[in-house]
C-alpha cells in the first residue's frame, strides 16, 4: 500500500477520538521514513529485549543497571499493563503497582487524551527508603527497591515520603469478601474466595497465602520491575502485555541495549527532575 | 461534681472504643477511611497531639522539680503523671495505626538509626523511662539528688521529641507543605504550649482548694497559654501567608483545603474560633483565669483547638495528589484524596481518650499528686 493510501486509510477508519490522538503524530511526518528509525521495523523489540536480558543475567547483578523506558508517544491508554500487573502480582483491591494517569488536554475542536504510565520510578536517590525505621524497603544490589514483607511495621512512612505516589498499603481487601455465596458454585466470599487467597503470586521469589495479620496484608507495596520474572529471563508483565510496544525494559549498563539507545535520545525526560531523586524510568516524548 | 463528669466521659469514651479496638483487631486497617494517598490519618494526628502534651507537660513540670520556681512548688508530679498518661495515648494511637504493631521490636534490634521514626521510637522509650523515675523518685525521695540530673536529661530528652516530630514531617520535600525548616522548632512550642493547657485544666479542675498558690498558678498558667497560643497563631499566619505568597501549586492547595476546602469547619470553627479565640478572650481576663471552672473550660478547649491543629497538618498535605490525573488513575478501596475519619477511627480515638482521662484521674488518686508534698501523700 503507498503511503497517501495509508494515510487516507488511517483518516477514513479512524474515530474522531482515536484521530485527535494519533493526529500531531502523523501531521508532517513521512511514515516510511518513520518505519525505518522505528525500533519495530527490524524486529519484534520483545524479541530484542529478551536477547538483551539473558545477555545481562549472564553478569553479575551489580553490574546491572535495570531501567524502563516509555514511550509516551506509542501509549492508547488500554491500561492493558495495569492489569498485567494486577494479574502477575496477584494484586488485591486497592493495590496498584502501574496505574496509567489520563488527562484529557486542550479545547474542542482540539482535544486530546494524554497517557502516563507510572511504575514504581526506582529512584537512584530515593527518598522512600532512608525514612524507613527498619530496612524494610531498601534499593536491592541490581538497583531495584524492594520490600521485605516480612520486615515491614506498616508504618506508611516511606508512602509519605514517595513523591511520585508509587507505593500503596494493603488493607487486607479482599475481591470477593461480603459476596454472596451459592452452593454448589465457585462463587462467593468462601468459595471464590479460596482461589483468591490462594498462594499463586510469586512475588520476590516468594509463595504466599493471602491471610488476615499475615503479610503482605499489612504492609507497603509497590513495584519491583518483576524481579521474578526477570530472575529466569522473563521481562516485566507490564512490558510483554503493553499493546503498543510503548514499555522497553533492560541493562542501562549494556552500551548495545534497547534502552541505552533510547536513554541517549534528546526527547527523553523523567518525572519531577527538580527533586534530584533520579528515577529510572524515562519517558519518550 | 467534675471528677464525677471526668469519669463518666472517660468510662463512656472508653465504651465506644472498646467497639474500636475490637475492630481494629479483628478486621485490622480494612475499616479505616485514610488509604494509600491520604495515608496517615486521624490517629496520626492524635499521635501527634498526645505525644506534643507528654513533652509539654514534662517541660512544665521542670518549673516545679527542676527549676524549683516557688510559686509552681508541688505541681512537678502531676504535670509528670499527665505527660506520661498522654506519652501511652500517644503510644497506643500510633501503634495501632501501624500495620504490624507486634513487630515493633524490630525497631529496637534491626533498625535504621538514620530513620527518623527509629530515632523517636527510642526516643519515647527512653522519655518514658525518665518520666517513671522521676515521678518515682518526686513521689518518694524528693530530695534525692538524683532528681534533678534526671529531670534536666528528660527536658531535653523533651525536647527532642517533640522536635523529631516537626522533622518526621518536615524532611518530606515532596509534601511542599509540610516541608518547613522550622518544623524541628516550631513543635517544641507547639508542645510547650499544649502541655501549659493540659496543666491549666488539671490544676483548675482538680488542684486542692485550700492550695493558698492556686488562683496566682492559675493567672500564671492562664497567661502564658495565651502567649503560647498567640505564637503558635503567629508560626501559622507565617507558614500561610508565605506559602500563599510563593504560589507553589501543592503548598499553595494545601493552604486553600485549609482555610476554605474540606476542613474550612475545623479550622475556622474548631481550631481558631473555639480552641483559640474564646479561651483568649478568657484568660486575659483575672477573674475568669483565677476561676476553677472557667479556667479548667477554657484549658480544655485549648486542647481541642491543639488536637483539631494537628490534623490540619497532617491531612491537607495529604489530600494534594503527587500527579494531578492520580485521582482517576486507578480505583479501589482506599484510593481516594478525600478523607475524614471513619467510625472506627473515631472510637480508636475515643477509647485513647477514654484511657487517657481515666489513667490521669485513677492515678492522681492513687498516687495522692495533688498534695503540696510527698509527704502529705
Amino acid at each position: 500500500m503507498s503511503e497517501p493510501k495509508e494515510a487516507a486509510l488511517l483518516s477514513k477508519m479512524a474515530s474522531e477520538v482515536f484521530a485527535g490522538m494519533i493526529a500531531p503524530a502523523l501531521e508532517n511526518a513521512p511514515l516510511i521514513q518513520a518505519a525505518e528509525d522505528d525500533v519495530l521495523a527490524k524486529e519484534d523489540v520483545l524479541v530484542r529485549m529478551e536477547r538483551e536480558l539473558k545477555r545481562a543475567l549472564e553478569k553479575s547483578p551489580a553490574e546491572r543497571r535495570w531501567v524502563m523506558v516509555i514511550d509516551l508517544r506509542r501509549c492508547i491508554g488500554c491500561h492493558a499493563c495495569t492489569i498485567g500487573c494486577v494479574a502477575e502480582n496477584k494484586l488485591p483491591p486497592g493495590v496498584v503497582y502501574r496505574p496509567v494517569l489520563t488527562e484529557e488536554i486542550g479545547k474542542y475542536p482540539h482535544v486530546a487524551y494524554r497517557f502516563l504510565p507510572k511504575p514504581c520510578l526506582q529512584c537512584e536517590n530515593a527518598p522512600c527508603t532512608p525514612v524507613c525505621p527498619v530496612n524494610a524497603t531498601y534499593t536491592n544490589e541490581e538497583g531495584v527497591i524492594v520490600v521485605d514483607y516480612d520486615q515491614c511495621i506498616g508504618c506508611r512512612a516511606c508512602i509519605s515520603a514517595c513523591p511520585y505516589a508509587s507505593r500503596t498499603f494493603d488493607f487486607g481487601v479482599n475481591y470477593t469478601d461480603k459476596t454472596v455465596d451459592r452452593l454448589t458454585m465457585v462463587l462467593g466470599s468462601s468459595e471464590a474466595g479460596k482461589y483468591e487467597t490462594a498462594g499463586t503470586a510469586f512475588e520476590y521469589g516468594e509463595r504466599r497465602e493471602r491471610q488476615q495479620h499475615h503479610s503482605p496484608i499489612g504492609n507497603v507495596r509497590k513495584c519491583h520491575f518483576c524481579l521474578h520474572r526477570i530472575k529466569v529471563g522473563i521481562l516485566p508483565a507490564c512490558t510483554t502485555t503493553c499493546i503498543g510496544r510503548a514499555t522497553y525494559f533492560g541493562d542501562a549498563n549494556d552500551p548495545d541495549a534497547l534502552v541505552s539507545e533510547l536513554i541517549a535520545k534528546p526527547n527523553v525526560m523523567r518525572l519531577k527532575e527538580e527533586l534530584g531523586t533520579e528515577p529510572r524510568v524515562y519517558y519518550l516524548l | 461534681m467534675i471528677k464525677k463528669l471526668a469519669y463518666l466521659v472517660g468510662g463512656l469514651t472508653l465504651l465506644f472504643g472498646l467497639w474500636g479496638f475490637y475492630d481494629r483487631f479483628a478486621y485490622g486497617h480494612q475499616n479505616a477511611n485514610y488509604g494509600s494517598y491520604v495515608v496517615w490519618g486521624l490517629w496520626v494526628a492524635m499521635y501527634l497531639f498526645f505525644a506534643g502534651v507528654a513533652a509539654g507537660g514534662f517541660m512544665v513540670s521542670t518549673l516545679d522539680l527542676l527549676f524549683g520556681v516557688k510559686i509552681f512548688k508541688g505541681t512537678g508530679r502531676i504535670a509528670l503523671w499527665g505527660s506520661l498518661v498522654c506519652l501511652v495515648a500517644a503510644l497506643i494511637s500510633i501503634g495501632l495505626d501501624n500495620g504490624h504493631l507486634f513487630r515493633i521490636w524490630k525497631v529496637y534490634l534491626q533498625g535504621n538509626p538514620f530513620s527518623l521514626l527509629f530515632q523517636m521510637v527510642w526516643g519515647y522509650t527512653l522519655f518514658g523511662a525518665i518520666s517513671v523515675v522521676a515521678l518515682v523518685l518526686a513521689s518518694r525521695q524528693p530530695n534525692n539528688p538524683w532528681l534533678k540530673p534526671v529531670m534536666a536529661v528528660g527536658l531535653v530528652v523533651s525536647f527532642f521529641i517533640s522536635g523529631a516530630v516537626g522533622a518526621l514531617l518536615g524532611v518530606n520535600a515532596s509534601r511542599p507543605f509540610w516541608h518547613v525548616g522550622l518544623f524541628p522548632v516550631q513543635f517544641p512550642v507547639f508542645s510547650l504550649a499544649s502541655g501549659v493547657a493540659m496543666l491549666l485544666t488539671a490544676l483548675a479542675f482538680f488542684g486542692r482548694e485550700d492550695d493558698e498558690n492556686r488562683p496566682q498558678q492559675l493567672w500564671i498558667l492562664s497567661l502564658t497559654s495565651v502567649i503560647l497560643l498567640i505564637v503558635k497563631l503567629y508560626f501559622m499566619w507565617a507558614d500561610y501567608s508565605q506559602s500563599m505568597y510563593g504560589n507553589v501549586p501543592m503548598n499553595v492547595q494545601a493552604v486553600r483545603q485549609v482555610l476554605f476546602g474540606e476542613y474550612w469547619w475545623a479550622f475556622w470553627i474548631l481550631q481558631l474560633l473555639i480552641g483559640s479565640l474564646i479561651p483568649l478572650v478568657f484568660l486575659i481576663q483575672r477573674k475568669f483565669a483565677t476561676h476553677n471552672h472557667w479556667a479548667g473550660w477554657m484549658g480544655i478547649l485549648m486542647l481541642v483547638g491543639y488536637a483539631v491543629a494537628r490534623g490540619l497538618i497532617i491531612f491537607p498535605a495529604l489530600t494534594v495528589p503527587e500527579l494531578e490525573a492520580l485521582v482517576h488513575a486507578f480505583s479501589g478501596p482506599h484510593l481516594t484524596f478525600h478523607y475524614f475519619p471513619s467510625l472506627m477511627e473515631w472510637a480508636v480515638t475515643s477509647g485513647t481518650i477514654g484511657i487517657a482521662i481515666l489513667g490521669f484521674l485513677f492515678g492522681s488518686e492513687k498516687l495522692n499528686l495533688f498534695s503540696n508534698t510527698p509527704k502529705e501523700a
